[in-house]
């Protein structure tokens, strides 16, 4: 019996640090583990005691790429707890603020970290020199998610616009006028990323994950919705616990999250996508169907083209409400904080994210749990991971690295959420 | 061969972060540079997606960054790179968790043809790093005269015999 080890020690073009062992054993895959052994940061901890107005700052802090994500996930769990809705033009504001991150996140990943495997470069920058032109516009791209996020939320990374009930301050028709002219440029580039990536060389695999995402009655989810799944759940995100578990493992300090009943699931655009088409605008679905892709798409690889698709979204999504925006009233809905349990679930743009805040009378939090997106989908990564290197192990150790690398960026994981670096190492017995 | 005259084409970013120790070099020289570049002068404060730096560039033709470089034994220790001559390397752009830092950021910028004709980096060598703590006694002691030198770095710049061609 002959072992085999293959370690790489820094795995570009992922968020965060982790590790990734695969054990072979007589031509089989026996293990294919995620390790992440970033330090757990604590966050639920360190907000026991606090206010809950100090929340949305708070919880941001969790990750520099998708904070709206978290300050979103907060405030509608806080509300919730203090039975509050927000609608109207402010509930609009946030929709837009989601979007400009939904942008930015996606554009930064579709091209600038997941382009490059399919084209067989190292990284963007070696890209770039063959794709200018395409790296150029995702710069473009990301620049008009940031300016949303910089004139929505107060600054680009972690903004500090966002409070339970609203905003501290909204912006006038006037602010969002020139943010207008730059999405409409942005839709178009999102339109060209669809058909360059849907070019790409994708390995044939198909898995049969079981798709959780949020569904709302008439909008392709962000903020709301029950929870759903492919395989008949639909709960109201309050039931989350009553379905899901978090379990801890050896190899991370991250938890895993499983269906109690069903084990590993799929967060993310794919679940996004599979369980909302129908709420995709026609023009997009058929953009979809030019991609190549039907209402669900179980190939992995192909994330890159509903990230696309889902940049594309956003950027429509976004100047439907800039066109409609007339200034609130209010910046915010009064709040008054009371005891008991709010739930939040939003939509990430890695996946579903999930909170849960038990407040006490004065509105200090007593209890939080957060559940982000690339904890969920741990199970189902190091699944694929198993998938894709099955029928390769008989091919070259750097093939088997590489198609493992770009599976697990198929997830776009981000790793500081879930708990940095990828170590990779590969066992043959 | 004239000098960079106009107004807003000379640009100063400072990187780092204050909370992570010696990352903090940055926005400290930027706070001792506040109010003292000459007029047109922008002055950047810059903690995170590196990335973004790009679209800071815009019509730059004269750049100076302040960041953070790796501990090699010589905390406090201010290197000049001209990166027309000196390759900025990877250690020397440090201190930053995101995948673009600064020397990705130029090397994407010099393939796209959007990096500024001259880039002077002043990388302070740290000691720490820890997150939640203030720079060290050797760094701190280096601001000023990284400020002073950076003033008069701008000052070379934008002088007609800088060497740097207008547009």
């Amino acid at each position: 019996m002959t072992t085999k080890r293959i370690k790489v020690d820094y795995m570009a073009r992922v968020e965060g640090e982790g590790s990734l062992d695969l054990h072979i054993e007589s031509g089989q895959v026996t293990a294919a583990r995620l390790g992440i052994f970033e330090p757990p940061r604590f966050f639920e901890a360190l907000l026991r005691g606090r206010g809950f107005a100090e929340t949305p700052d708070i919880v941001a802090r969790i990750c520099g790429i998708c904070p709206v994500a978290y300050q979103m996930t907060a405030v509608h769990a806080l509300e919730n707890a203090f039975g509050v809705r927000v609608e109207g033009q402010l509930r609009a504001l946030r929709r837009l603020l989601y979007c400009g991150e939904w942008i930015e996140s996606h554009a930064l990943h579709v091209v600038m970290l997941h382009a490059p495997d399919f084209l067989g470069f190292p990284d963007a920058i070696r890209m770039a020199a063959e794709h200018g032109e395409r790296v150029r516009s995702a710069l473009a791209l990301k620049k008009a998610g940031n300016a949303l996020m910089r004139v929505l939320g107060g600054r680009e990374i972690h903004p500090v616009n966002v409070r339970v009930g609203g905003f501290y301050r909204v912006p006038s028709r006037a602010e969002l006028a020139p943010l207008a002219e730059q999405l409409r440029q942005a839709r178009d580039r999102a339109v060209e990323l669809v058909r360059w990536v849907a070019g790409f060389p994708f390995p044939p695999l198909e898995r049969d994950y079981e798709f959780v995402a949020l569904r709302h009655p008439h909008e392709y989810p962000l903020n709301e919705g029950r929870l759903v799944s492919s395989r008949s759940l639909d709960i109201d995100i309050a039931d989350y616990e009553t379905e899901f578990e978090e379990r801890q493992v050896l190899h991370s300090t991250a938890l895993h999250s499983l269906l109690k009943r069903r084990g590993a699931y799929l967060v993310g655009p794919l679940a996004r996508y599979a369980l909302n088409f129908d709420r995709l605008p026609e023009h997009i679905q058929a953009l979809a169907r030019e991609a190549g892709l039907g209402p669900v798409c179980r190939n992995p690889f192909q994330s890159i083209v509903v990230r696309a698709l889902e940049i594309l979204y956003a950027c429509e999504e976004a100047l439907r409400i800039i066109a409609a925006y007339q200034p609130p009233a209010v910046a915010a809905v009064p709040v008054e904080p009371r005891s008991g349990t709010g739930f939040g679930c939003t939509e990430a743009p890695r996946g579903t994210l999930w909170h849960r805040y038990d407040l006490a009378a004065d509105g200090s939090l007593e209890r939080v749990r957060i559940v982000p997106p690339t904890a969920q989908n741990q199970p189902s990564i190091e699944a694929d991971l198993e998938a894709v290197a099955t029928p390769l192990l008989d091919q070259p150790e750097a093939l088997i690295r590489e198609r493992c690398e770009l599976s697990i960026r198929n997830h776009d994981p981000c790793i500081s959420c879930a708990t940095h670096f990828l170590k990779l190492s590969l066992h043959r017995g | 061969m004239s000098g960079v005259d106009a107004a807003g084409r000379v640009l100063v970013i400072a990187l780092g972060n204050p909370d992570r120790g010696d990352d903090g070099i940055g926005p400290a020289v930027a706070a001792r540079l506040e109010g003292r570049l000459p007029p047109g002068v922008a002055l950047l404060v810059r903690r995170g997606d590196l990335l973004g730096l790009i679209e800071d560039w815009a019509g730059v033709v004269a750049l100076v960054c302040v960041d953070a470089a790796a501990p090699l034994g010589e905390p406090g220790r201010i290197r000049r790179l001209d990166l027309a001559t000196d390759e900025l390397t990877r250690e020397l752009s440090l201190a930053s968790s995101h995948g673009f830092g600064l020397a990705e950021a130029v090397e994407l910028a010099r393939v796209l043809g959007l990096a500024p004709p001259r880039i002077v980096v002043y990388a302070v060598e740290g000691c720490r790093f820890t997150g939640g703590t203030a720079l060290s006694t050797a760094v701190a002691a280096a601001v000023a005269e990284t400020a002073e030198r950076i003033l008069a770095e701008v000052g070379r710049l934008l002088r007609p015999t800088a060497g740097v061609a207008g547009p």
